[in-house]
């Protein structure tokens, strides 16, 4: 087809060339008549040449008859290669037009619209994000923003009047609208947050500020201030290292806002909508010509979470009460905190508490330098981690439990079987000798006696039986049995909670410890001293608090719950897209009756405890749980609690962890008793009631710790 | 069949062509009806064209190019019914004007200089007296030639003619002007084939042509310096003319440079017109302003956009009509003078259009030439209607009874 065409073309002008060579050879060789129009003339040039000839002698001035013969022939030539110059111009011309408009026309066409058209995006509001019983965690704030086209930055009246009416400095405005970052074409903002009133007086004289449109957009909005503060996350526009890393499942610009951490960040495909965007004619400055086509942006989803407020507002409120009461950390006992709670039927969380904790109401337009070179500080104590996931600490006795599960399950430890603590125990006849926390010894204890005293000289035994049947023993069991039992809880690894980047804690064996002390081989083999450790929590051992309640939930159902935080997804629509299920992760395969047996002595420590039994009973409670105090010999020691309840029908598990809060018992242990009593309280009555403070964030700043003495009891 | 011959002239008078007049109707003895049809429809078309392009840029005024039409038709009556005859013995007078035309840009006060050409004056309004003095040159070249009746076969007087015809051509050069000093070699060339020349001489003329262009590279080779920055800059050629010159030939890498992108957007418009274009005023490429100096040097380029091949084969079609016309004209044209004075216009409008539409479809290098009849620019369309009204006159005043001049004495 388009050969033929072009063929058709080119024998077009090869016509046309030809007859321009056909008129010249007929001037030449014409016969008078031949042609009824063209004839006469040429037979009138014919009558005209002859009378010239006949009438050069009598004119001749130069003789040219001896020229006169040839030149006729020499003429039709010269006539012939005109002709033919101009067929080969036209032909040439013609044809590569051709190539350019039809044959690569698709092409060009292409080129030319990519010349002029451009797309801005718009942003589109984020979901809001509401707690359990509905109450808005995360709202949208209206934000009445005054935007410029980027041509009025030439435009210095324009600019004054804007000056005038913002209050902001004129070479400022101008610089705002220069200001090139978002898109050459997009619309510059030149000041957001702006008075309704100012707005208004844009607005309605849109002859006084050409080039300058109002929009109203949404900024994030937290009712709460800073509660929740590590699950909510915040938001800001990405980095160079997460735009290309193109993790959030959708087209980001850098102008875009993301989630940045907690459930922003894992939600953010759900929270985020779908942007708007204006497709748009440039011409070749830039400068927009026309918007050819503009999609509205779509509000994102909003989500439920599991988070209950007024219990979460008790756990920071504790939190900061504990560690800060007067504002700076060190004024009270602690340095840092981390409170969880989990259903232990579903898994879903009601209250994650991490301290020292922010407001994110201050990073809605970017954290503010001051704000993150005052968390950056070492006194600060890192307010952005969310240590509930991201705290790794040794468990210490709150590991107990498992330990002597372990212990039962292996026929290390039985109903009657007794030990001697005597404060000091030297079991491997090393001389090394270790130590109980009661220096002065327990007595005579069973295994039930040695888990509600947390005595350690019981485990130590245990440890060592361990130790006996292994490879450097009797060699009936490999040397990681003990670790695999503890890993059938699930620690060591990553529960599987809806939060980015969880760690992993770490349940040592022989070769992570090789390969841990590689360089040092005196210290890179597994010893006797590593089970009787790792038994009561110590040395190498790291879970997370929320490893701790989802490991504590297996003890309270049998089930190991993974623990979520959303609750629900609703569109656009107000219709429920998503619902979060229970999901069982495991269910440690255990004799229901040592299961038992452990439940009794985690209900009779709490009974039993001096310190921490009140908080639990006087609040009606009755739990079953266990304290734990991690011992550092560089720095005061963390303080753990962990009690689900109530004790016949669990309902939630709820651990506490205060850095540097000393003693498990005393600091941590009335934490978690209030915050188990908030979650009955919240879920009992009318949520209108329930009066949540709005948290701040913490200060940032530091006093010397005071150093807690007096008795402990774990 | 005998060649018209200059002393022709003196026979117009005889009854017998007299007899011719008057097969004639008396108005188609004055006006070639083909030529006339074909050039309303070019200059409306072209009219059309230009003001499309005109539209989007508030730099050019279309009641200016109307202007520019009104001055060219003045221009063209007195041209058609003035005897071109009587430029025949003007031989040096003609080639005297040229000079002084293409110089005066060099005069003090009236003189301009626009991007290092010094080539407009201002006289109320700033023209640009090289390109009135094609119609000199045209004149002059053509009086030169028809001084030999068809056959330049002495190689003295070969010698003679080609300084004579390179004189414009090196006055034009010290604005410095290529583009139009190419034309003024065009219109001398297509003169002297048509005027007889001696092949043999051609070819040789030809040959010497190639050489010295051969040699100022290779010249210019030799000359180049280093600058600071490292790069090389020559001195007969400099950089920018060379980048303009070699752009079309390596379109690959074209958005590298000003040309080249020009080069770019020109192809784009032209190749985004497809069969049928945009539709007049429809353009993107020109309007939006991604196409340089569009109502000027690419005009085409917004004819190829908003018309497509279909517009571009119209404006093909009339050019060629024209060419044709007037080389009928020519062909039937009873005198030498006047047959040369239609081939150095016709070779004239040839290049012209062969290296405007060329250069916008990357087959040509980029020069400074505009397309006749269509772009933009009063001058240069009262010149095209000048040389209009010179065919006219060698068409109607074919037959008109004359005095004559008898310029075969001036030998």
């Amino acid at each position: 087809m388009t050969i033929a065409l072009v063929a058709g073309i080119i024998t077009a002008i090869v016509i046309v060339g030809l007859v321009l060579v056909y008129f010249v050879m007929r001037d030449k060789d014409d016969v008078p008549g031949t042609d009824a129009a063209l004839g006469s003339e040429l037979t009138n040039i014919k009558v005209g040449f002859d009378e010239a000839e006949g009438e050069r002698g009598k004119d001749v001035k130069v003789s040219a008859s001896d020229d006169s013969s040839k030149a006729p022939d020499s003429f039709t030539k010269r006539f012939l290669a005109l002709g033919a110059l101009a067929a080969a111009v036209f032909g040439s011309l013609a044809t590569r037009i051709w190539q350019l408009q039809v044959q690569s026309g698709q092409g060009y066409q292409q080129e030319a619209e990519e010349n002029l058209s451009t797309s801005v995006s718009t942003p589109a509001p984020r979901g809001c994000i509401f707690d359990v019983r509905g109450r808005e965690l995360v709202a949208n704030k209206a934000n009445q923003t005054v935007l410029a086209d980027p041509s009025v930055a030439t435009d210095a009246d324009t600019i004054l009047r804007l000056s005038a009416v913002l209050g902001i400095p004129a070479p400022i405005v101008r610089q705002r609208i220069q200001d090139a970052s978002t898109g050459a074409q997009s619309q510059r903002v030149v000041a957001d947050d702006v008075r309704l009133r100012d707005i208004a007086v844009i607005s309605e004289h849109p002859d006084a500020f050409p080039g300058i449109t109002t929009e109203t957009r949404t900024v994030r909005e937290y009712p709460y201030g800073a509660l929740a503060a590590h699950v909510l996350g915040y938001t800001g526009t990405p980095t160079d290292d997460e735009l290309s890393q193109a993790g959030f499942g959708r087209k980001v610009e850098s102008t875009d806002t993301v989630g940045k951490s907690g459930v922003e960040r894992s939600y953010d495909g759900v929270l985020s909508g779908d942007q708007g965007e204006r497709r748009m004619m440039v011409d070749a400055k830039g400068d927009v010509v026309a918007v050819v086509a503009e999609t509205l942006p779509k509000k994102g989803s909003d989500i439920t979470l599991t988070i209950d407020a007024y219990a979460q507002g008790v756990a920071d409120e504790a939190l900061a009460s504990q560690i800060a009461p007067l504002g700076d950390i060190g004024t009270g006992k602690g340095v840092a905190g981390a409170v969880v709670a989990m259903n232990v039927q579903d898994g879903s969380i009601p209250v994650m508490a991490s301290y020292p904790t922010f407001d994110p109401t201050y990073f809605t337009g970017g954290i503010p330098q001051d704000i993150w070179d005052l968390y950056n500080t070492e006194e600060s104590n890192a307010p952005m981690v969310n240590r509930v996931v991201n705290g790794q600490y040794a468990p210490a006795s709150t590991f107990k439990a498992f330990t002597s599960m372990a212990g039962l399950h292996f026929g290390f430890a039985d109903y009657d079987s007794e030990w001697e603590c005597g404060g000091s125990w030297d079991g491997f006849g090393s001389g090394d000798v270790q130590k109980c926390w009661l220096h002065s010894g327990h007595g005579t204890m069973d295994l039930h006696d040695g888990i509600v005293n947390s005595c350690d000289v019981v485990f130590y035994e245990i440890a060592k039986a361990f130790y006996d049947h292994g490879p450097e023993g009797t060699g009936e069991l490999s040397d990681t049995a003990l670790q695999e039992y503890l890993q059938s809880y699930r620690f060591g690894s990553p529960t599987g909670v809806d939060l980015p980047d969880e760690s992993a804690g770490r349940v040592p064996t022989p070769e992570w410890k090789a390969e841990q002390w590689k360089n040092v081989p005196s210290e890179a083999y597994w010893r006797g001293g590593d089970y009787t450790n790792m038994i009561i929590g110590q040395g190498d051992v790291l879970i997370t608090p929320l490893q701790l309640v989802a490991a504590y939930g297996a003890i309270a159902t049998g089930r190991i719950m993974k623990p979520h935080l959303l609750e629900e997804v609703r569109n656009g629509q107000g219709e429920v897209v998503f619902k979060a299920e229970a999901e069982v992760v495991a269910e440690p395969d255990v004799n229901q009756e040592h299961l038992e047996y452990v439940r009794e002595s985690l209900h009779d420590m709490i009974d039993q405890s001096r310190d921490a039994g009140p908080s639990f009973y006087q609040r009606g409670l009755d739990a079953a749980g266990k304290s734990g105090t991690s011992e550092h010999t560089d720095r005061q020691d963390d303080a753990w609690f962990v009690a689900y309840a109530p004790y016949d029908d669990p309902k939630y598990v709820v651990a506490c962890i205060i850095e540097e809060g000393v003693s498990g018992a005393k600091t941590a242990g009335p934490i978690v008793a209030r915050v188990l009593a908030a979650l009955f309280r919240g879920e009992a009555e009318d949520s209108a009631e329930l009066e949540i403070p709005r948290m701040s964030g913490s200060s940032g700043r530091s006093v010397a710790v005071k150093v807690a003495g007096g008795s402990r009891e774990d | 069949m005998p060649l018209p011959q200059i002393q022709s002239v003196h026979a117009a008078a005889t009854p017998a062509t007299a007899g011719r007049a008057r097969r004639r109707s008396k108005l188609s003895a004055i006006i070639c009806w083909p030529l006339l049809i074909v050039c309303l429809a070019l200059i409306s078309f072209g009219l059309l064209v230009c003001w499309s392009a005109v539209q989007s840029d508030a730099d050019y005024s279309f009641s200016r190019q109307l202007m520019g039409v009104a001055m060219g038709m003045v221009a063209c009556m007195v041209l058609w019914t003035f005897d071109y005859r009587k430029f025949g013995a003007l031989t040096y007078p003609l080639l005297i004007v040229s000079v002084i035309l293409i110089l005066s840009p060099h005069l003090p006060v009236i003189g301009r200089t626009v991007m290092g050409a010094t080539s407009w004056i201002y006289i109320g309004m700033q023209v640009q007296p090289g390109e009135f003095a094609k119609v000199t040159v045209v004149l002059f070249a053509a009086s030169l030639l028809a001084r030999y009746n068809g056959r330049l076969w002495d190689v003295r007087e070969y010698c003679k003619c080609v300084a004579l015809l390179l004189v414009p051509f090196l006055a034009i050069m010290t604005q410095p002007d290529l583009g139009t000093g190419l034309v003024y070699l065009f219109i001398s060339a297509t003169t002297m084939v048509m005027g007889g020349a001696r092949p043999r001489y051609l070819l040789i003329s030809l040959a010497l042509f190639v050489g010295v262009i051969a040699c100022v590279f290779a010249l210019d080779e030799v000359l180049k310096y280093q600058l600071e920055d490292g790069t090389w800059e020559y001195k007969l050629l400099k950089n920018y003319q060379r980048s303009r010159l070699f752009v079309f030939m390596n379109q690959d890498s074209l958005a590298s440079t000003d040309e080249g992108y020009n080069l770019q957007q020109a192809m784009i418009a032209i190749g985004s017109g497809g069969l049928t274009g945009k539709g007049l005023g429809s353009s993107t490429q020109s309007s939006l302003g991604f196409l340089p100096e569009a109502p000027t040097d690419f005009i085409f380029c917004v004819l190829a956009e908003e018309l497509g091949f279909l517009g571009v084969l119209l404006l093909l079609g009339l050019y060629a009509a024209l060419v044709a016309v007037a080389i009928h004209i020519a062909r039937t044209c009873g005198n030498l003078f006047g047959m040369l004075i239609i081939c150095a216009i016709v070779g004239m409008w040839l290049f012209q259009i062969l290296e405007n539409i060329g250069m916008c479809c990357g087959l040509m290098p980029i020069t400074g030439i505009p397309l006749p009849f269509v772009s933009y620019g009063s001058s240069f369309m009262m010149v095209n209607f000048a040389m209009l009204g010179l065919i006219s006159s060698v068409y109607s005043h074919e037959v008109a009874p004359t005095t004559g001049v008898g310029y075969g004495s001036s030998r």
